[in-house]
């Protein structure tokens, strides 16, 4: 009983990169001898368990093997080393529909669709009606599907998906689909579907459904299992990878301005831009209630006056959320040798998300004198209830008064929803 | 544990390769999908056209009607007044395993949006694009058996000759699919290679021709697998030729070798076809 829902002992995958596609016709011709190839794995050496009731996040940047992982536990391919075994129906939430046929109705598509997944027909015929309902399809259930909006092909493809009762249910970035409506209702089944004792392996980019939804996270990087614990932590180093990744492929960037960037006037080099928390700690995860501070080291390679630091906090869809500088207070000259040691102290009340902050530093000016730095990539961890940018901190009071009229009735009770300080 | 009844199924992967038990307990639980979507590809495959089903019969009829007429006009065959009757017996084999084989050969990549979500045998595709023509073969087998009535020959005995008529196809066809499926996956030219074979094959194969009448080269058309099947229709209606037996002989040989080389195939491919989609 206490066997783990999922065992992946030293699994790795490697693929063969084809430069053109093999035919057959030019083999037995002899055409070329030898199609060109070569192979990487995309997977190596992961090992990890998942017990039983347990929702398991998977985390990381394009290209670091999450969508091999996965198909390696939904049993498509085989590792090509090491061992993976899955107890139980497995269902994947993957491009929900998959399968639908846009001539079969709704009712014909459930069918079908429910046997792929590996239920009997005896089965769907008892979850028929849930599907039905869950899928908010009553009426539509006997229309071909090509008939359908986008958004009801994908309500109908994940209710019959999610009431399945899978024994393990495989979630890829498919959270993003259908109205905020549905995908609540879907995050409760998958909260209803772990209670009852399934295992749930979540993928996604979307730090904040991950922080609610997996209890323990695992961080891939460039196919090599990097975290297994603590989502938070997890969430953190993602984010500091993703960073990572941006400076290796700015790093052949050369002084030279580009197109459109304003000309620089070189007098100092960036040393040191660090992220650390309220004890000092490097992060990537940031409380929306603790003080972080953003420590800043530039090494003058010539005389400089005033010159002015610049900050900056963008959002995921590149939005400035955020900028302030310390203007034309600092008047301190500065010779060649010196160092500039700036720290940026402050609390990110900012909605859940993921935000790139950035540093310039410019002459009196106005003109940038350092080349640019990457971005520091952080995950602000607010408060679930906040939506848009910044978190204002409201304090939302929520009373009820007696309707009953000509009575004095007793004092109005206060249901004080949340009050903030 | 879910108190279902039934013994919770454990995949364990510890390699590409797919034992050939494993492959065939898999193939063997997956008997009920094979059957609900080759039902679902028949009914997708007429539901559109106005007429529905009629067309998985008509189409082989006019096929066999326009042959029937040309030839009797412009070649002189020595055959009996029961010609049409012959002519549709052949059309009637060969349009099950010409569409059969198209279909199936392109059957796994043409699905690569469900198999690199899910597993089943990989199998199921070409499997049930094949079985998918069966409710088409038939009909067309019960209008056969119609026609030659209406030429004279009421149905007798011969007739159940039908049966295994219609299973050797069944067989045939779906080796060569399960074959081709799986060399398309990683050759992506074996699809025209097929579509240009096909039309050759139909000349090679003794649809709107009796054997006897090609003279020496006969023997040859004996060993072209499709030949066995078609003579077991004419059998079971117009009579076959004095060498049928050869034939099936070849197509149940070919068939064994076509199972031989597609168990190898998906052997050692089941699980990593999803890799070259």
């Amino acid at each position: 009983m206490n066997q783990p829902a999922i065992q992946v002992l030293g699994a790795g995958k490697r693929y063969v990169k084809y430069d053109d596609t093999p035919m057959l016709v030019s083999r037995i011709a002899r055409l070329r001898s030898h199609t060109s190839r070569s192979s990487f794995w995309a997977v190596r050496d992961a090992t990890f368990d998942v017990a039983r009731g347990e929702v398991l996040g998977i985390v990381g940047s394009n290209g670091s093997g999450k969508s091999t992982l996965l198909r390696m536990l939904a049993g498509v391919t085989a590792p090509t080393e090491g061992r993976v075994s899955v107890m139980g129906r497995i269902a994947p939430l993957i491009a929900v529909g998959v399968g639908f046929h846009p001539e079969l109705t709704g009712r014909e598509n459930v069918y079908v669709n429910g046997t792929v997944l590996g239920l009997t027909r005896r089965q769907i015929d008892d979850r028929f009606d849930e599907m039905v309902e869950f899928a908010e399809l009553k009426s539509f259930i006997d229309t071909p599907v090509k008939f359908y909006s986008s958004g009801m092909f994908v309500r109908l493809g994940f209710a019959v998906s999610v009431v399945s009762d899978p024994d393990v249910l495989i979630v890829d970035e498919v959270l993003s689909v259908g109205d905020i409506a549905f995908q609540l209702k879907c995050i409760d089944r998958m909260a209803e579907i772990q209670k009852s004792g399934a295992t749930i392996v979540v993928v996604s980019h979307n730090m904040g459904a991950i922080r609610n939804l997996c209890s323990r996270t695992v961080v891939l990087h460039n196919g090599v299992l990097r975290h297994d614990g603590n989502t938070e932590e997890a969430i953190s180093l993602y984010h500091e990878l993703l960073s990572e990744d941006r400076e290796l492929d700015e790093q052949p960037g050369s002084p030279t301005p580009l197109a459109g960037e304003r000309a620089i006037d070189l007098r100092a080099h960036i040393e040191k831009f660090e992220l650390v928390d309220h004890l000092g700690q490097p992060t990537r995860h940031v409380d929306a209630e603790k003080e972080v501070t953003f420590l800043i080291d530039a090494r003058l390679i010539a005389p400089a006056d005033g010159p002015i630091v610049f900050f900056s906090v963008t959002n995921s869809s590149g939005f400035r959320v955020y900028g302030d500088s310390t203007g034309w207070r600092n008047s301190t000259s500065y010779r060649g040798g010196d160092v500039l040691h700036a720290a940026i102290r402050l609390k990110m009340r900012l909605a859940p998300g993921t935000y790139s902050c950035d540093v310039l530093i410019v002459t009196s000016d106005g003109v940038p004198m350092t080349p640019r730095v990457p971005s520091i990539l952080v995950y602000a961890a607010g408060r679930n209830t906040v939506t848009g940018v910044a978190d204002l901190q409201a304090a939302i009071e929520v009373e009820r008064h007696s309707p009953i009229r000509g009575e004095i009735s007793d004092a109005p009770r206060h249901e004080t929803t949340r009050v903030f300080p | 544990m879910t108190t279902t009844g039934r013994s919770t199924p454990i995949l364990v992967l510890d390699g590409e390769i797919t034992p050939v038990r494993v492959l065939a307990r898999d193939v063997w639980r997956s008997r009920d999908l094979l059957a609900v979507l080759a039902r679902k590809e028949f009914f997708v495959r007429y539901r559109r056209a106005s007429f529905g089903l009629v067309w998985a019969i008509g189409i082989p009829l006019v096929q066999a009607l326009v042959l029937a007429v040309v030839l009797r006009h412009f070649v002189k065959f020595q055959t009996p007044a029961s010609y049409p009757v012959f002519v549709f017996s052949g059309v009637s084999a060969w349009n099950f395993f010409s569409t059969g084989i198209s279909t199936a050969t392109s059957s796994i990549v043409d699905n690569r949006d469900i198999s690199t979500k899910i597993y089943f045998p990989r199998s199921v595709f070409p499997s049930m694009t094949v079985l998918s023509g069966l409710y088409g073969l038939a009909l067309t087998a019960v209008l056969l058996v119609i026609l030659n009535a209406a030429y004279g020959t009421p149905p007798g005995i011969d007739t159940l000759i039908l049966i295994p008529a219609i299973a050797l196809n069944l067989v045939l066809t779906l080796t060569a699919g399960l074959v081709l499926a799986a060399l398309q996956v990683y050759f992506r030219d074996v699809k025209f290679l097929v579509q240009a074979g096909l039309i050759a094959w139909f000349y090679l194969t003794p649809v709107f021709y009796p054997l006897h009448s090609v003279g020496s080269i006969s023997a040859w058309l004996r060993a072209n697998p499709v030949t066995g099947v078609v003579e077991l229709f004419r059998l079971a209606t117009v009579g076959a030729d004095p060498g049928w037996i050869v034939a099936v002989w070849w197509s149940l040989a070919w068939s064994a070798a076509l199972f031989v080389v597609a168990t190898v195939l998906y052997r050692r491919f089941d699980r990593s076809f999803a890799d070259l989609l």
